[in-house]
């Protein structure tokens, strides 16, 4: 989780800076969800991201050097620069496609689910939005990946606006008219569970348990799990409040901002996590300085390494439009 | 006998059996010029489902717009369109409602309030919330119905629509006629979920599943339906169980369905429900065969007609394909 | 020994679901409203029936479902049934089948094949006769294979789901299934990307593809035996990848082109051809180029409404007497 978010928070200030160009997303606050699925699963399994990867490709071991160069359009990126941030996939890693259209992921994970169960082997995850549920494709996929009984886990990250804030009569999102989006599969005889995702400690035993489950040819299962958004995505360019995280704001300290403080003591699933292992005797605060020592080191050579590295040359424009034959 | 059949009028159920009749000698007349050879491309019969056309289309006004998908021959006729200028569409004549270029899977007469059918399965659910918007916006009093097949609900679209509808509370009317096939496959083959009306649920769209085949029961949820939706708003689901009796299209030989499914189907057929319902009433058997005869004679003259109608003239083939420009 | 169309394609299927057990078909439709092609398939459903999978009326989730078992290893073919349906399947046959190999800069291919029955049928009307591979040739990373006989239509389907690593839309005909032509089995798999010269002529190069080959060779033979017109017909066989060698040769021998094409006649395949001669083939060129196709308007119903915008050998033929008279 610690370098899902110091990768991220690299990402916006060599943004800020101006570094590289083009519109991005990033995984904060959501980091426990892309750690908790992707622990549970090994290397004949596939993962199906959106726009907002960074944070399942790094959760499936994906190297951030690579991944920050492909970030800044270079030929040492995963996909020579071919796909930026918006598409970024990792073939090598189980993550061979990566769509950046909502509801463009959900058919291509129930088509490798389906690929799965005609071997035998391997579950096929989607990481969608809630905003997917609107697409018909979500729809279509879903009532496919149940007909045909494949091994598909369907992890909807909620980040819309959570019930207790919601005003009287206002929907799960402005565009869904559902009183909870897991109503919306349930119909489609698609089990759901809900899912708190501060909680690091129940997303890692739901994942365990739910993959499982999926894998033994228990049929599709949809998960919905509920995020509240970090306010420095609410810009339409991300930001940091305050800077970037600091151990401190999970004990002694706290940011400037009020509706970052709240947020961090609410639904910041890596500040509840690092006090909670701190107060259990798990990890001492000075291991965690390290490995936070660690984790920006490393993604400030992920950050080196991008700026250092060549563009492609012209001539790459055209290749890649087959695969050979 | 149903509740309403007490409230209606003796001759209110008698042109509900003139009216299925209409639409069922319709289709045999279709039916037979197709084995001639006379009706181009492969029309798709209602045959067996009348009475849900009959039904709904009994409570819509003439400026309430009507969509359907390929099989819209029985819901365009219940609307009040004229058989003759809907007969002479089917076999492609000059006279049609859309003078020959859209056919069987197209029609469109727009003088009442049928605005489309289209022959892409789910294509028409998203428009027709389009026009129950336009008329919300504009402040009318007036409604849409779209008609589909259980077969449509595998398409997204449809879902988005439901959405759509109910975020908006739409004046929008669903009428799914479930007659369990989706062309050749089975409901059970290619969907989890027996009940559309199912999909509904989430969003908060009231639904009523009800027996196709009875013209009273269909009469009946369509008119609380759209009470409903002329007084509170918001969109209504209407899931009417029936039979497709003649097969997908016409030249369907119908090898996936048994002997004993055939002829238990006959069981159900919604005419012969009606007729019984109102020889119960005391309507005599002969004036109700009086109907049949008389609609029969009807439509032997429209189809007669219709077959001496003038093809289109080529060279107008180019025509129509833009709106004038200016 | 002579087979038809459709026994090509159901042989096809036949042989490479025995000979890869990662060839699965979503949707097993194929011969549209064709019964008597349909019975051509029960061996496949009898040998294959685990390897079909039955399906809801989804186009979009199903193409979008080939593609990720393709991406997961299989090699799907993916029935999407009329020709025009591929537009509710667009977004997954043209935003990312056709993208993927491309955007990962080569790390995972989408050997996934959409199959459909495109072009006019016949009282087919504005929504089911649509002949898409005009539409489909504009997107890079997709194959568009158009065979114009018997002997392609099982060579070219058996080669996207063996051989092919790249997604391909296998259009078939339904005017089609009943051309027979000789065939004999055999392993190799015919060149794709190479057009074939299917009548050797001198006078006028006639270029056609999927169901214009039988009626740019009718037309071939009405020249020749009314008009002493010797005519040279070349079957495309491929809209992508495209042969453009083969026709500007044969046009060099000719010095003069008509393609037949069943594409609305603006932004058409004749236009891409044209183009071609145009740029590369001008000085070969007696006359100029001439297209034969569907006029800019939908499909209408009615029978002489729709004869007089088909694309028949008649009209073929006078497109080639126009270009031999032209000076």
């Amino acid at each position: 989780m610690l370098r899902i978010r110091r990768f991220e928070e690299q990402c916006i200030q060599l943004a800020e800076s101006k570094q590289f160009s083009g519109h991005y997303h990033v995984y904060i606050g959501q980091e426990a969800t892309a750690v908790s699925v992707c622990n549970a699963l090994g290397p004949e399994d596939f993962v199906f991201s959106t726009w907002r990867n960074h944070g399942h490709l790094l959760a499936r071991g994906a190297a951030p050097d690579r991944m920050m160069a492909e970030i800044f359009g270079k030929a040492t990126g995963y996909a020579g620069g071919k796909s930026g941030t918006l598409h970024m996939a990792v073939g090598e890693l189980g993550v061979p496609a990566t769509s950046a259209l909502v509801g463009g992921n959900l058919p291509l994970a129930t088509g490798a689910a389906l690929a799965c169960k005609r071997r035998g082997s391997g579950v096929s995850v989607c990481f969608h939005g809630d905003a997917a549920l609107e697409e018909g494709a979500f729809y279509e996929a879903m009532i496919l990946a149940a007909v045909w009984k494949v091994p598909a886990l369907f992890v909807c990250e909620n980040n819309s606006i959570p019930p207790a804030q919601r005003k009287r009569g206002q929907f799960t999102s402005s565009t869904l008219p559902a009183a909870q989006l897991a109503d919306v599969p349930q119909s489609l005889q698609i089990r759901t569970e809900i899912v708190d995702g501060a909680d690091a400690d129940q997303l890692a035993e739901s994942f365990e348990r739910l993959v499982g489950e999926v894998r033994r040819g228990g049929g599709p299962r949809f998960v919905e799990v509920r995020c509240t958004r970090w306010p420095g995505s609410f810009p339409l360019w991300p930001e940091l409040p305050d800077g970037p995280w600091q151990i401190a704001w999970a004990f002694d300290g706290k940011p400037d901002r009020a509706d970052l403080a709240l947020w961090l003591e609410q639904s910041d699933p890596l500040t509840l996590y690092v006090r909670k292992l701190v107060s259990a005797g798990a990890v001492t605060r000075s291991q965690l300085a390290a490995m936070d020592a660690r984790a920006k080191e490393e993604m400030a050579g992920a950050a080196r390494y991008a700026i250092e590295s060549p563009f492609p040359t012209p001539d790459q424009a055209y290749r890649h439009v087959w695969a050979e034959q | 006998m149903s509740a309403i059949a007490t409230e209606l009028k003796n001759e209110t159920l008698v042109g509900f059996y003139e009216q299925l009749w209409r639409i069922r000698l319709f289709e045999e007349q279709v039916q037979r010029l197709a084995a001639r050879g006379e009706v181009p491309g492969f029309p798709h019969l209602s045959t067996g489902q009348e009475a849900v056309a009959v039904g709904v289309c009994a409570l819509l006004n003439e400026d309430d717009y009507l969509f359907s998908g390929h099989r819209a021959h029985g819901h365009v006729l219940a609307k009040g369109s004229d058989p003759y200028a809907v007969f002479a569409e089917i076999i492609g004549r000059q006279d049609g409602v859309c003078r020959g270029r859209g056919g069987s899977m197209h029609l469109v007469d727009v003088a009442h309030g049928v605005l489309g059918a289209t022959g892409v399965v789910a294509g028409n659910v998203s428009i027709a919330a389009g026009a129950a918007w336009a008329a919300q916006v504009r402040g009318e009093s007036r409604l849409a119905v779209v008609f589909f097949g259980d077969g449509a609900t595998g398409a997204g679209v449809f879902h988005e629509t439901l959405n759509l509808a109910s975020l908006w509370r739409l004046p929008l009317l669903l009428v799914c006629e479930n007659n369990g096939m989706a062309e050749f496959t089975g409901r059970e083959e290619h969907s989890n979920v027996a009940k559309v009306s199912a999909f509904a649920a989430p969003y908060g769209i009231p639904t009523q599943t009800i027996d196709g085949n009875d013209v009273l029961a269909v009469y009946e949820a369509a008119r609380e339906a759209i009470e409903s939706i002329r007084g509170s708003g918001g969109p209504w689901l209407l899931e009417c169980m029936t039979y497709r009796m003649a097969g997908h299209y016409v030249g369907d030989a119908q090898h996936y369905r048994s002997k004993e499914e055939l002829a238990a189907m006959k069981e159900k057929d919604p005419i012969d429900r009606l007729r019984r319902d109102l020889v119960k009433r005391g309507i005599p058997e002969n004036a109700l065969a009086a109907v049949a005869a008389r609609v029969k004679a009807e439509l032997d003259t429209v189809v007669d007609r219709a077959r001496r109608a003038p093809h289109p003239d080529p060279r107008t083939v180019l025509e129509d394909v833009y709106s004038a420009w200016n | 020994m002579k087979i038809t169309f459709a026994e090509g394609i159901a042989r096809a299927i036949h042989e490479s679901l025995a000979a890869d057990p990662r060839v699965v078909l979503i949707g097993g439709g194929i011969m549209g409203l064709n019964t008597g092609a349909r019975a051509l398939l029960e061996p496949v459903l009898r040998d294959f029936a685990s390897r079909i999978m039955v399906t809801p009326i989804s186009e979009l989730g199903l193409a979008g479902a080939g593609v990720g078992a393709a991406l997961a290893g299989d090699r799907p073919l993916v029935d999407l049934s009329t020709g025009s349906f591929v537009f509710q399947a667009f977004a997954q046959v043209v935003n990312e089948a056709a993208n993927i190999h491309y955007m990962t800069g080569g790390q995972t291919s989408v050997p996934v094949t959409f199959y459909s029955l495109a072009g006019r049928r016949g009282g087919g009307a504005a929504q089911h006769s649509h002949a898409t591979q005009a539409m489909l040739g504009q997107v890079p990373g997709l194959q568009v294979l158009t065979p114009g006989g018997a002997e392609d239509a099982y060579g070219l389907l058996k080669w996207a789901l063996l051989e092919s690593r790249n997604p391909s839309v296998f259009l078939s005909h339904p005017l089609l299934l009943g051309e027979t032509a000789e065939w004999t089995a055999h392993d190799a798999f015919l060149p794709v990307g190479k057009a074939r010269i299917r009548r050797e002529g001198r006078g006028v190069s006639l270029i056609a593809s999927s169901i214009m080959v039988p009626r740019a060779l009718a037309a071939a033979e009405t020249l020749q035996r009314e008009h002493g017109v010797s005519a040279e017909v070349v079957d495309l066989r491929t809209i992508i990848p495209l042969d453009r060698d083969t026709v500007l040769q044969s046009v060099a021998r000719t010095g003069r082109a008509v393609i037949a094409d069943e594409c609305h006649h603006s932004y058409g395949v004749a236009a891409e051809i044209a183009a071609t001669l145009a740029e590369k083939g001008f000085a070969s060129l007696k006359a100029p180029v001439r297209r034969v196709t569907m006029p800019d308007v939908p499909i209408p119903f009615s029978a002489p409404l729709e004869a007089e915008i088909t694309v028949t050998a008649e009209k073929i033929v006078a497109g080639a007497l126009a270009a031999v008279r032209a000076a």
